[in-house]
């Protein structure tokens, strides 16, 4: 029991130190995506609103040119669609302007990916898939490793024969109390 | 000895969880999910015009993307072929995540088209909902139709090109 324990120290002492980064990215991102409703985690917008004179609802390929012209000179536009009779959009980068053809309101749309949170929230949710998969899973097992080795670190009353069982029983009691209640009752 | 064992832990783990990296598709700027297999586009005003016919079928269409979902990245809409049509494009929450930066562009995805009618009490939380987005009143009893609403169940796109 003794060498297991010197094994499960050593173990907990190096991955935990390996862990630090990846836990604050993990730590953090979750936190933010966990309020996507509150917040948009990834992207900062913005919304500009101005008048150009009306354009009026002929054929797109009649006022494109026109329109483009009056919301800025020389825009440099990705694509268009023409989403009703009296509706316009431009797309640029970073952007859409929404041109209103009969009245000239103009809502220009922009996007910017957040610092730090766009790359942080990119990793947590995997979304470049490939080689992140194998990191991710082997953060978790380090997780799961630093958990299980933890709980023989410390002896006593308080190891897992006193405190520390107890509050290891409180951290299975809540996530299982929860999933109770809000799934089976 | 020890570093070792660390080192050769973590390669393990790492291997248990890699996945086979994507084919790189030389014509897409950008692969979503598994990609398109198909060939053969599926104008968008046909299945608009005649949808029971096309209600089940795996298809491919293509346009401009030229909406997406702000809140998960699960949907975005692609112009038909036809002004002021369009399709919702729709994957599981996190399955594939379609970013802002894809509005614009030409997006070619393949998925299975469905006919989706809704109850009443549906119909009108979902318009009550969309008010809500765009800031309007709602009265839910100015609903007394049924919405019927059509859209790719998508398994894959390409991001065709970003910027012309």
């Amino acid at each position: 029991m003794k060498k297991f324990r010197k094994v499960c120290r050593w173990l907990h002492q190096h991955l935990g130190f390996l862990a630090v980064g990846l836990t604050l990215v993990y730590g953090i991102s979750g936190i933010a995506v966990n309020h996507a409703h509150h917040w948009d985690a990834n992207y900062q917008r913005g919304v500009e609103v101005f008048m150009i004179e009306p354009a009026g609802t002929g054929p797109t390929v009649d006022l494109l040119p026109v329109v483009i012209d009056r919301v800025k000179p020389a825009l440099e536009i990705k694509n268009s669609w023409r989403q009703e009779v009296d509706i316009i959009q431009l797309f640029v980068e970073g952007g859409q302007y929404d041109v209103n053809l009969l009245t000239g309101e103009v809502i220009y749309k922009t996007f910017k990916e957040r610092t730090m949170f766009y790359d942080m929230n990119f990793m947590h949710l995997n979304t470049g898939k490939s080689v992140w998969t194998g990191i991710a899973d082997a953060f978790a097992g380090l997780l799961i490793i630093l958990a299980l080795t933890g709980i023989f670190l410390v002896r006593g009353s308080k190891g897992l024969k006193g405190r520390g069982g107890i509050l290891m029983g409180l951290g299975f009691f809540l996530p299982l109390i929860y999933i109770v209640l809000e799934r089976y009752l | 000895m020890r570093w070792l064992m660390l080192v050769a832990l973590l390669f393990v783990l790492v291997g248990c969880g890699s996945e086979k990296a994507e084919e790189a598709n030389i014509e897409a700027a950008k692969t979503f999910g598994d990609g398109v297999t198909l060939t053969e586009v599926t104008a968008i005003s046909d299945m608009l015009a005649d949808p029971e016919k096309f209600d089940g079928q795996t298809v491919l269409v293509e346009g401009a993307a030229v909406a997406v979902c702000e809140h998960r990245g699960c949907w975005f809409a692609i112009a038909s072929d036809v002004e002021g049509e369009t399709l919702r494009f729709k994957v599981e929450d996190g399955v594939m995540v379609f970013t802002p930066d894809i509005v614009g562009g030409i997006m070619r995805a393949e998925g299975v088209f469905t006919v989706n009618t809704l109850d009443l009490e549906t119909t009108r939380k979902i318009c009550a909902h969309n008010a809500e987005e765009a800031g309007e009143e709602f009265d839910p009893e100015s609903i007394t139709e049924c919405m019927t609403y059509y859209q790719v169940a998508g398994t894959g796109a390409v991001l065709l090109k970003a910027v012309e």
